[in-house]
């Protein structure tokens, strides 16, 4: 990879593009800067800080302004077009991630180098309404067997056993690679019995009525919304639908469970990564980064933006063992991140096709995993 | 003396008053169309949007446009769209036009509450027939379940087929109040003495309507179908509401698929490509607009 320096304008362009593609992450990272700034500077000035009032706010806002341009908060799935355009700083050795999730730490690694550190995590799992369960007789599902039984035993006139997101994009790749991954294919490797054994799967829950074709235009909200109306018994959804659902419908007994396996347990990661920006005050950055990792600073973050900690000794502790966020950390330790790869978006796009062929019957698994295979075959060689 | 005269010539004050329209123009409408021509001679995608190294390419885009199955597929698509929703909201809004411009009492605020549909914002009223259309809670197939008409709910919108039929049901429940407002208005420039003298004469209801009416409306019939045309074939909102393109890209139109492929996968050219396979079809409809009214107005 070509190592290109940046002068801050187009740092700053970049910033401007990456704020628009994660929208209200950066808001958060200029607040946490702000508290880091601040501290610093009370640190540093104590003694003067009367006298030299004025000059400080002119400096904090100087010092302000510059970290935001050494340091970057984005999407874990898009970390890798940035590091492709060569404009984070290698931090191999230099900051410590050997307690953090796995899956989080390659979301942010290239070829063995690491250029960024995971701030947060989600991953998805699988929702149960309880009272529909224990009427139906039905233990908890763990196995795909067992889920399809499960999900007809649950399936009546007016509910429909499961539900999972699969609109054709981002989202719906989400909501299908844990599926994909459970048989121990990967998302660039489909057209084997894996891959067609995860779109049979799919398809043949969508054929026996059990999930409803209308997935297809279910966001991840509308499957939260048809599972909090009744009309849905289980769901694949991430932890931030938790605090709607217990505002929207206080009296559902739902609880979380691991997504049901084909050969192994599989989960997505989702969730932000920082990174450092290459050619500016990279030690100064680096401070922020122990600074804001801090326990008692994650967990002031996580619990404000409904977020995992990546670092497995703080997660684990994050929430009481009853608490409906605990199995999500415990489906952490099977969640795998999308790529990275900067053709991730191409991908993507090719394993959604898939999968919606499948659920609508345009084409076989067979077909489907063929010519997904086909485009990424194109996209990575 | 005499030169600052001439600068304030009638003419060039004329000029003076059109330049800040001018200027507006060529800033917000002209800068991003020029931007986004040369954008799609270039290969730019998310890799090198900021590292600057923009090759130009010359046609390459365009030349993978026609050979992608999505491409041809939205192409067509926005034609028949387009094609299907003109014929259907002409029609309909032709005869309620016809009907209101009767004089009965209510006709004035019936034809008023038939405007609703034209200011409701377009993503509503997707959201809607979205709910309409659904498949086990769609109100449609309740009824047609319960007039004994079909026996299993239609998959609408998760059906290749059916789902452009949904997108085509709501366009032209939108479409039909401004084809109406727009021919009713045209009904009202017709003076009344001509249908008295042909009463005289003799003519009947249709005599009247094929010698008089037609004739007499054809500038606003031109003006509605063109206007229609436009409004109809940059299509966005409803589509990305209502299917998002799918189900497995079948809905796809230009609109939609220009915006995938920029924003949701990063081929900033190819999607600016498509874009611009838009404009050049609007351009020609707009130029033979201008041509239809200004004939017009010569006559």
């Amino acid at each position: 990879m070509n190592a290109i320096r940046f002068d801050r304008k187009s740092i700053r362009n970049q910033l401007v593009t990456a704020f628009v593609f994660t929208s209200i992450i950066p808001i958060l990272l200029v607040n946490i800067i702000y508290y880091y700034n601040t501290s610093k500077l009370v640190q540093q000035n104590v003694e003067g800080m009367t006298k030299a009032n004025l000059e400080q706010t002119k400096v904090s806002l100087d010092v302000w302004l510059d970290s935001y341009e050494d340091i970057a908060i984005l999407d874990s799935p898009g970390h890798a077009s940035y590091m492709e355009m060569g404009i984070f700083e290698d931090l191999t050795g230099k900051f410590d991630v050997d307690n953090y999730y796995e899956g989080t730490v390659n979301s942010c690694t290239v070829d063995g180098k690491l250029y960024g550190v995971p701030f947060g995590v989600n991953c998805l799992a699988l929702y149960y309404n309880e009272d529909m369960l224990k009427d139906a007789g039905c233990e908890v599902p763990t196995t795909w067997d067992e889920l399809k039984t499960t999900a007809k035993a649950l399936t009546t006139d007016s509910v429909t056993g499961l539900a999972l997101c699969s609109v054709q994009n981002e989202e719906g790749t989400f909501n299908f690679v844990p599926w994909l991954w459970s048989t121990g294919a990967t998302s660039y490797d489909i057209n084997n019995e894996n891959g067609i054994r995860a779109l049979t799967f799919i398809q043949d829950l969508v054929n026996e009525g059990v999930m409803s074709k209308e997935c297809i235009n279910w966001t991840q909200g509308d499957v939260m919304n048809q599972f909090i109306s009744g009309n849905v018994a289980m769901m694949e959804n991430g932890p931030w639908q938790i605090p709607t659902m217990q505002s929207e419908a206080p009296d559902l007994n739902w609880k979380v469970t691991l997504i049901p396996k084909d050969s192994q347990y599989s989960s997505v990661l989702g969730g932000e990564n920082y990174a450092v920006i290459n050619g500016g005050n990279v030690e100064g950055a680096l401070d922020f980064l122990t600074y804001a990792t801090s326990e008692e600073k994650v967990k002031f973050l996580m619990d404000k933006f409904g977020y995992i900690s990546a670092d497995k000794t703080i997660a684990e502790n994050q929430f009481e063992a009853d608490s409906p966020y605990a199995p999500f950390v415990e489906e952490l330790n099977y969640a795998m991140p999308r790529g990275p790869l900067a053709e991730w978006p191409s991908v993507s796009d090719a394993i959604s096709l898939a999968f919606n062929q499948v659920i609508t019957g345009t084409a076989t698994p067979e077909d489907a995993a063929a010519e997904a295979q086909a485009t990424i075959d194109g996209i990575v060689k | 003396m005499n030169r600052i005269k001439k600068i304030f010539r009638y003419d060039n004050v004329g000029m003076l008053f059109v330049l800040p329209a001018f200027l507006y123009m060529l800033i917000f409408v002209g800068y991003p169309i020029v931007r986004n021509i040369i954008l799609s001679f270039q290969d730019v995608d998310a890799g090198n949007l900021v590292r600057g190294t923009k090759n130009f390419i010359m046609f390459a885009n365009y030349s993978e446009l026609f050979k992608d199955g999505v491409f041809r597929t939205s192409l067509w698509n926005t034609l028949r769209y387009t094609v299907l929703c003109l014929v259907f909201q002409f029609i309909i809004g032709f005869i309620l036009a016809l009907f209101f411009n009767q004089r009965f009492t209510l006709a004035k605020p019936v034809r008023g509450i038939l405007l609703v549909p034209w200011m409701i914002p377009v993503t509503v009223t997707a959201l809607m027939f979205k709910l309409l259309f659904a498949t086990d809670i769609g109100v449609i197939n309740y009824i047609l379940r319960s007039l004994h008409i079909i026996s299993k709910n239609i998959e609408w919108l998760t059906t290749p087929g059916s789902a452009m039929f949904a997108l085509i049901c709501a366009n032209v429940w939108i479409g039909i109040p401004f084809n109406m407002i727009l021919i009713s208005t045209g009904l009202t420039t017709i003076p009344k003495e001509l249908y008295e003298s042909a009463s005289i004469d003799g003519a009947n209801k249709v005599q009247t309507f094929f010698h008089i009416t037609l004739p007499l409306l054809k500038p606003t019939i031109e003006s509605v179908l063109i206007l229609g045309f436009i409004y109809t074939f940059k299509v966005y909102d409803l589509v990305y509401v209502m299917t998002s393109g799918g189900p497995v890209n079948s809905t796809h139109m230009l609109s939609t698929y220009s915006y995938k492929l920029s924003f949701e996968m990063f081929k900033y050219s190819k999607g600016s490509a498509v874009a611009n396979v838009l404009l050049v079809i609007l351009l020609i409809v707009g130029i033979f607009y201008i041509k239809v009214t200004t004939d017009g107005e010569e006559d």
